[in-house]
């Protein structure tokens, strides 16, 4: 046997680590190492501090792509005095100059106060930039659900006892007749299936009634607690209610924590009506091209799913201008209280000061596709106002309660004060179980 | 005797029978909302928020469902319409910014436009819980251009606000491009941010702009009457 095949065969694990670090040397020796590495981290810190915003290597943002513009300019213009003040420099009339400002106009490159030495740093760094290799991380293929139907396996294994029952019954009345057949004695007449039956159940009442009662028990068991989640999609007990948007939105990547290499957007920078509003809202497309504009590439997805959001604003990514052609995105409503119940967030996140994720759940840490966390039925909302401590503390809403509370017995209701016993007042004491307060 | 033994599988075959009827509306396909159970006053003929009405199996008529698909809840106020306030010492912010998104309109504000809002310890707080909202996932906790987005995004990074480029941006200028956002990078924030909120976040702009120090002192209030 050769060697190699061998080794393969014995240790599958070393050859992956001697291929693995081929590999790891393989990307190293990729990306290109610039000669004077020191000129290339000081030029890359100036220009991401000063250009960074409006250009970028090898891609055109609000200006052109920068690499090889030293040369461009070379002989033709001063790219030292452009760059320090474009708008003077135009006045000298150089035709280059011109030429691009009449390409990009009316947009204007701001002044910049740098010297020669870091403006050659900064151009050193844009001629040697080489886009660093990021791991693909493989899309997460949530897998399908397991239907949570234990039970059903119950009553199928049931049916197979009692099919083996029924046969193992029907092999030990031929042993009967045949002991009875020698002991010369007639055989059990052949009955019909049902008669037998019917006869084996007289003959055993007892185990048959006991056996239905608990059959009947269970089955209303089971019946009362599918009662319980019928129309709730959320909650420990059930699946959650998690459908496909249109597009795939990562929660965990634009909202997540930053050590996790996540952005760490605030909720609010897109469900800005949280404080302010009943709804927390979804946010328009125009919210994500506050990003989006000159983000085109996701780490997970690469551009397919943000070219979505490019075709409902009408953005034109070559152009990088909107053409004006509009397409709502339709996303699918996940939380839907019916009309008959009243929830407003602005009286949660403004005036309870709560967290978001005390009603949706970790949706930044582990959701990649939004899901109903709670199961939203009148139970979770009163036991949480039974719970919950209102902080009445600098709470401006309940300046005047506090008032009556803390004040002499003549302000407030001497009745009041027993709310107080306990050291702590519930939503529950403010009224939070009221019938009125969330139906009316 | 076996009269009993056939209504007992009856009775059993239908209780096993709405068991999983019970078992089937509670959900499983994660797509489907599943099925409402007596969904009396869980639709309002009145329009909410967000509902899809093309979508709720209850409507009358497929028509209907699509004639109401095509008519969205959320709707743009009528042009022109200028918020009430009924606090008169904020009414001046709900008139129309009267300042183009255009170059010249950046420079003439940076001229004229004034923030209404003094500059004080206490507007400088709320500016600071509205800047960590909406603003520190770019600029960065302390305005250096160095937030989640930008380190672990990759995205273009804004200038330090008390680096040279911005360090003597004027407060119009800023509010104009909070307002209307600033070449691509910068986005417009006026969707999410009214008047007042961008104004309050101005001045902690300003603030960070002196390297986290209130140095230049307390601006004057100006009357924000036609801001
Ligand atoms: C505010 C955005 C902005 C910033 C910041 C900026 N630029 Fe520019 N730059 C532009 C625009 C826009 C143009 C196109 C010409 C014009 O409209 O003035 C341009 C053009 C140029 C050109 C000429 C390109 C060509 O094709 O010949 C050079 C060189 C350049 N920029 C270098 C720099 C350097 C170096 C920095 C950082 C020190 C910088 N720019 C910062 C916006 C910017
Ligand atoms: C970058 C913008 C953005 C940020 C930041 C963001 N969301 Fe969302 N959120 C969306 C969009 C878009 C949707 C609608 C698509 C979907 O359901 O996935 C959504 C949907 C949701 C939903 C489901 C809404 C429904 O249909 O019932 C919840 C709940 C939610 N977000 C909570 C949060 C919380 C909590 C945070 C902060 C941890 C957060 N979001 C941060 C954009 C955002
Ligand atoms: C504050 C900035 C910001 C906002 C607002 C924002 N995004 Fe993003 N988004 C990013 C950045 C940065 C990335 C690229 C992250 C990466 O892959 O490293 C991204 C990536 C994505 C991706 C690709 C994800 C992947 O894993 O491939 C999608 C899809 C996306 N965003 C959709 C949206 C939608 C829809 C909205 C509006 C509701 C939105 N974004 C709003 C910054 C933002
Ligand atoms: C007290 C519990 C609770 C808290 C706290 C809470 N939500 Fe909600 N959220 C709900 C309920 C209940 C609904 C369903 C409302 C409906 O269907 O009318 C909902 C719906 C939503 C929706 C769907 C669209 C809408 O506005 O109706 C979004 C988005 C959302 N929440 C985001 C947030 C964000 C972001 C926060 C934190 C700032 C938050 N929620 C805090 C309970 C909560
Ligand atoms: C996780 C805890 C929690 C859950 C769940 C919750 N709430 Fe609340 N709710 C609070 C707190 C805390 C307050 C007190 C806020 C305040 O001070 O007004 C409150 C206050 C209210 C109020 C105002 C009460 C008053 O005194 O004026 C209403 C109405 C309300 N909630 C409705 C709901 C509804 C409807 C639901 C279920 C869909 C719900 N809440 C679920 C915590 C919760
Ligand atoms: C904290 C808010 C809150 C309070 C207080 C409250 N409810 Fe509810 N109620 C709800 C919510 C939310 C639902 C919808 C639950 C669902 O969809 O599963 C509901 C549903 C109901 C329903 C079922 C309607 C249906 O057809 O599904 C009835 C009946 C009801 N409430 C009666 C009452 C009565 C009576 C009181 C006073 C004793 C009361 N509620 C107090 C929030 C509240
Ligand atoms: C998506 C990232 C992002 C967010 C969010 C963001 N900015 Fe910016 N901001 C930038 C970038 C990038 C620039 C540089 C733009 C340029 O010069 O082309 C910038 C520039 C600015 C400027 C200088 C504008 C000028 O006239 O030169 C100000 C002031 C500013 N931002 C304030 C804010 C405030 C206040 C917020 C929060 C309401 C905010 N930004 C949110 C990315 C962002």
């Amino acid at each position: 046997m050769p060697l190699l095949a061998r080794i393969t065969e014995r240790s599958p694990g070393l050859v992956h680590a001697i291929l693995a670090l081929f590999l790891l040397f393989g990307t190293t020796a990729l990306q290109a190492q610039p000669a004077d590495a020191a000129l290339y981290a000081s030029g890359e810190k100036i220009f991401k501090g000063n250009c960074g915003a409006c250009h970028k290597p090898d891609v055109k943002l609000v200006g052109p792509a920068l690499k090889g513009i030293k040369a461009k300019w070379e002989g033709k213009g001063d790219i030292y005095a452009w760059v320090k003040n474009s708008q003077v420099y135009l006045k000298t009339g150089n035709p280059m100059a011109t030429a691009i400002w009449e390409e990009y106009k009316p947009t204007p490159m701001t002044p910049i106060a740098l010297s020669n030495e870091e403006i050659d740093a900064a151009l050193y760094y844009v001629d040697n930039y080489a886009p660093a290799v990021t791991a693909k991380k493989e899309v997460v293929v949530e897998p399908v659900a397991a239907n949570d139907n234990n039970w059903l396996w119950l009553v199928i294994v049931a049916l197979l006892f009692l099919v083996v029952g029924l046969s193992l019954a029907g092999v030990k009345r031929d042993l009967r007749n045949s002991v009875l057949e020698a002991e010369g004695k007639a055989p059990v007449p052949d009955l019909p299936r049902m008669q037998r039956i019917s006869n084996w159940v007289g003959d055993h009442k007892v185990i048959v009634g006991l056996g239905s009662l608990f059959l009947t028990v269970w089955l209303m068991m089971l019946a009362w607690d599918a009662a319980w989640v019928i129309g709730v999609y959320g909650g420990d007990e059930v699946p959650h209610y998690k459908p496909e948007q249109p597009i795939l939105f990562n929660h965990t990547l634009h909202a997540g924590k930053v050590d996790q290499g996540n952005l760490a957007i605030n909720c609010q920078y897109c469900h800005s009506g949280a404080e302010k509003s009943k709804h927390a809202g979804i946010p328009s497309a125009n919210v994500c091209m506050n990003c989006h504009k000159a983000v085109d590439t996701g780490r997970n997805t690469g551009k397919t799913e943000i070219a979505k959001i490019y075709a409902a604003t009408g953005w034109d990514p070559g152009k990088m201008a909107f053409t004006g052609k509009e397409q709502p995105i339709r996303w699918i409503k996940v939380h839907n209280l019916p009309d008959l119940a009243f929830f407003s967030h602005a009286q949660h996140i403004a005036v309870g000061k709560m967290e978001c994720q005390e009603c949706h759940g970790p949706i930044d840490v582990q959701m990649d596709v939004a899901e109903q966390w709670s199961p939203l039925t009148m139970g979770w909302c009163i036991q949480c106002h039974a719970q919950k401590e209102v902080k009445m503390a600098g709470n401006g809403y309940y300046d005047e309660v506090m008032a009556r509370l803390n004040g002499d017995e003549n302000l407030g209701h001497a009745e009041l004060k027993k709310y107080l016993e306990d050291g702590k007042i519930t939503v529950k004491e403010l009224g939070g179980w009221e019938c009125s307060k969330c139906h009316y | 005797m076996s009269k009993r033994t056939h209504s007992h599988g009856i009775a059993l075959g239908s209780m096993l029978a709405t068991v999983m009827l019970l078992a089937s509306c509670g959900g499983g396909d994660k797509n489907s909302p599943g099925v409402e159970y007596m969904p009396d006053m869980y639709r309002g003929p009145a329009v909410e928020a967000y509902v899809d009405y093309g979508q709720d199996p209850y409507t009358r008529s497929e028509e209907l469902a699509v004639s109401q698909r095509e008519r969205p809840s959320a709707r743009q106020p009528v042009a022109g319409t200028i918020p009430f306030s009924s606090d008169p010492a904020k009414a001046g912010f709900n008139m129309p910014y009267p300042y183009p998104n255009t170059v010249e309109g950046y420079e003439a504000a940076g001229v004229s436009l004034k923030d209404p809002i003094a500059m004080t310890e206490a507007n400088v707080e709320k500016g600071k819980v509205i800047f960590m909202k909406f603003c520190q996932a770019c600029h960065g906790e302390r305005g250096l251009g160095d937030g989640p987005v930008v380190n672990n995004g990759n995205y273009p990074a804004p200038p330090a606000y008390d680096g040279a480029q911005l360090k003597d941006l004027p407060e119009g200028k800023i509010f104009h491009s909070i307002t209307y956002g600033k070449n691509i990078a910068m986005g417009a924030h006026a969707s999410q941010l009214n008047k007042e909120e961008r104004w309050l976040v101005t001045r902690y702009v300003q603030f960070l702009q002196n390297g986290g120090k209130m140095e230049r002192g307390p601006v004057a209030a100006v009357a924000p009457a036609g801001n």
